[in-house]
């Protein structure tokens, strides 16, 4: 019973971070109708801001996240006065390639300034230290102050997003753009703006990752992956939607703890030898597959 | 008159002497044996590349020099007597960890460089690939530090293996764990074999690591001991914490790993986090003894048991060992360890072989390298000897090999080090049993 319990946690604790990883890539889309390619390379960008900060600094490396926070906003208006708005006025496929070209020109610019080796964050005020639940069931500090973190910043895009006067403007562009520009709402500023909130976000759940995943250049692809399954599950341009399909893709990485549960419980061993941690990520992207083709709405989606 | 024409004839006849014998002398002392040695100098093994390089390179310095000190023929004289004193050139090429690459490097050094043979590779999916392409060619190759037991059951006619190979150190845990039922091991009162019978095993999804697994299913069925778990994982994995807890749902009293560098602290650090409770951990030698291990795990480690074939605790039983050590740690900063150690013997095997082939032709280094035989003595590593089989089964394998276990306890200076545990008979240390947990 405490794999069972242990994998609903750690799926769920997951689940929450991933959701941020995804919270910004929804909120460029939905405000835009981009698919940012580039999405992975901003949370490898906030995995390093963490990292050096805390290596620099000496400090915590969770109190790198203003400054990942700080860093991936500027960044995202950046890349959007930068190069994204000329992209707008080409077709849908410059602007697939033009952020794919984006991905690209990051990625490899991280290698050169970082190399391809693995970074670890080795010390820390929680590194290393766990909370024992009983029954077996164990959670590591680091993973349950990045899902506490990322709730928290989940909860104040959220805030943001459907609270504030700029961020009905934000809804508002994301809704009808010729219609805001009428009534007078700034829609470049607008899209400016999702691309810093966009950029934030994913720089911040970087942030937290980073306590416990290694950072290399090539980090992103596979949370990119993850990302677009989430996006996808939850609905294209719903805030609400990447929450519950975060959580929902969290839990489907520990399939193999589930698996190897009715394995004990039925005492099968046929299933003991089946190679269930092999699978984890096919399982996400096979999920993937499966709403684009059932669904391609996703759950909460209200674009088209 | 005639007097001066008498002298001027004998200082010609002298210059003519010179000048046949010379520039003969001149030209031996001139001669250089290539080597080209293929490690992974950069990426995800490059600390362990960087161990090899230095043995490898210590090796030459010695076998290119007279170290009248040191205990070995081949620091007796410079360079390969029997080639009259050809000194040794090491070509060092870096296959990243990545096969492909490796052949492509090995056809460069053949084609490109010429070289007498290969060194290297390290990875056991590296050698398996640069050693197919040395057979292609007809190049010698002799591997020091891949420990695959597939590589010498190929059937090869130009790869020898010095080091021990998998089967070898899998099977000393097995006789490590049934010494333990029979209090054969230092400090421990014997156990009921109840209390060591569940096993679970993670290994990479390697050629090495998948090998790894093979054994220990294979031998936990020979010893009688039950494996409840055994997975492979993605080498150089991101996140290894569902692979933990499917094995501390098995609830393993032993847990064994065959992981390299950045996954053995990942495990290590997932284990911890997830307060693994396991009696004993043991891991392949590779990433569990490597420096940044140790250095990156600190105090999480006392207890872990790996694997090894050298240990700073060799120096204490051989002389020569404590000699070679010296040297290394003034050129390095660092003790010898298990990659550096079997590096230096795998070079030192090629003087050795050429010496006894007196002649840098394949066919005459394949014929040494059948026939030599290296005495234990001459070794920094505590085995028997060197001597490749030529029948049976495996080709080209040594068979004086043989390993040793080690477990990381705190030593007297506070640091971590690994004493050795098994052959009981070398012992260095009381054995920690059962680990304290995380």
């Amino acid at each position: 019973m405490d794999i069972l319990f242990s994998s609903i946690i750690a799926g769920l604790l997951f689940g929450m971070v991933l959701a941020l990883v995804s919270l910004g890539l929804t909120i460029i889309f939905g405000v835009m109708d981009i698919v940012n390619f580039a999405h992975g390379e901003f949370l490898m960008i906030g995995m390093y801001t963490g990292l050096l900060t805390s290596q620099v600094t000496g400090m915590d490396p969770l109190l790198g996240l203003p400054v990942a926070a700080a860093i991936g906003f500027g960044l995202g208006v950046l890349c959007y006065y930068g190069f994204i708005r000329y992209l707008l006025r080409g077709p849908m496929l410059a602007q697939l390639l033009g952020t794919f070209g984006l991905m690209l020109f990051l990625r490899n610019s991280a290698l050169l300034v970082f190399g391809s080796e693995d970074r670890v964050v080795h010390h820390g005020v929680l590194v290393g230290k766990s909370f024992d639940l009983g029954m077996g069931v164990i959670i590591p500090a680091t993973k349950l102050a990045a899902a506490g973190l990322s709730v928290a910043a989940f909860l104040a895009t959220w805030l943001l997003m459907n609270r504030s006067r700029i961020g009905k403007a934000l809804t508002a562009t994301s809704l009808d753009a010729q219609g805001a520009r009428y009534m007078g709402i700034p829609t470049e500023k607008m899209n400016a703006l999702a691309w810093g909130v966009g950029g934030g976000t994913v720089t911040i759940a970087g942030a937290v990752l980073v306590n416990f995943w290694p950072v290399n250049p090539f980090v992103g692809l596979l949370f990119t992956m993850i990302a677009f399954t989430i996006v996808a599950l939850g609905g294209f341009g719903s805030v609400p939607g990447a929450f519950f399909a975060g959580l929902v893709v969290g839990l489907i990485t520990e399939i193999p703890g589930f698996w190897d549960f009715f394995t004990y419980t039925f005492d099968a061993d046929w299933m003991l030898n089946v190679p269930m941690t092999s699978f984890k990520y096919m399982m996400v992207y096979v999920t993937y597959f499966v709403i684009m083709v059932i669904r391609p709405r996703g759950l909460f989606g209200w674009k088209h | 008159m005639k007097s001066m024409i008498r002298i001027n004839v004998i200082f010609l006849c002298l210059l003519m002497l010179a000048g046949l014998f010379g520039p003969t002398s001149a030209v031996a002392a001139d001669k250089v044996i290539k080597i080209g040695v293929i490690y992974p100098l950069t990426g995800g093994a490059a600390a362990a590349g960087r161990e090899l390089r230095a043995g490898a390179e210590l090796a030459a310095e010695i076998a290119n020099g007279v170290f009248a000190d040191l205990p070995m023929s081949m620091a007796k004289n410079e360079g390969v007597k029997s080639l009259g004193g050809a000194r040794i050139e090491l070509i060092f090429k870096d296959h990243e960890g990545n096969p492909t690459l490796g052949a492509d490097l090995a056809k460069k050094l053949i084609l490109d460089d010429k070289v007498d043979g290969i060194l290297g590779s390290y990875h056991s999916s590296v050698t398996k690939t640069v050693s197919a392409v040395a057979e292609q060619y007809g190049v010698p190759m002799i591997n020091g530090s891949s420990t695959s037991p597939a590589l010498t059951k190929r059937g090869l006619k130009w790869f020898w293996r010095t080091t021990p190979h998998d089967r070898w150190f899998t099977k000393d845990l097995f006789e490590l764990l049934v010494g333990l039922t029979e209090g054969k091991v230092q400090g421990v009162k014997a156990i009921s074999k109840e209390e060591i019978m569940n096993l679970a095993s993670a290994c990479e999804k390697t050629e090495w690591g998948s090998h790894v697994s093979g054994l220990i299913d294979a031998l936990a069925k020979e010893y009688g001991f039950k494996l409840k778990k055994s997975l492979l994982y993605a080498a150089k994995s991101t996140d290894l914490s569902s692979e933990v807890r499917s094995l501390k749902a098995a609830k393993p009293d032993v847990m064994l790993f065959a992981s390299y560098a950045s996954d053995a602290i990942l495990m290590v650090k997932t284990l911890q986090a997830q307060k693994s409770q396991a009696k004993i951990i043991w891991g392949q030698d590779a990433g569990f003894e490597k420096p940044e291990f140790r250095d990156t795990l600190g105090d999480a480690i006392e207890g872990i048991l790996t694997r090894t074939v050298f240990l700073p605790k060799v120096v204490e039983i051989k002389k020569l060992a404590g000699q070679v050590n010296a040297m290394y740690k003034a050129k390095t900063g660092n003790d010898l360890g298990g990659a550096s150690a079997r590096a230096f013997t795998g070079l030192q095997t090629w003087v050795h072989v050429l010496e006894e082939a007196g002649s840098t032709k394949p066919a005459d280094i394949q014929k040494a390298a059948n026939s030599i035989k290296i005495s234990g003595d001459e070794l920094v590593v505590p085995w028997s000897g060197i001597q490749f089989s030529t029948s049976g089964e495996e080709i080209g394998q040594n068979v004086l090999g043989s390993g040793l276990i080690g477990q990381y306890q705190k030593q007297a200076d506070g640091t971590m080090g690994l004493e050795i545990v098994y052959p009981f008979d070398v012992s260095s240390a009381d054995m920690i049993f059962p680990l304290a947990g995380f």
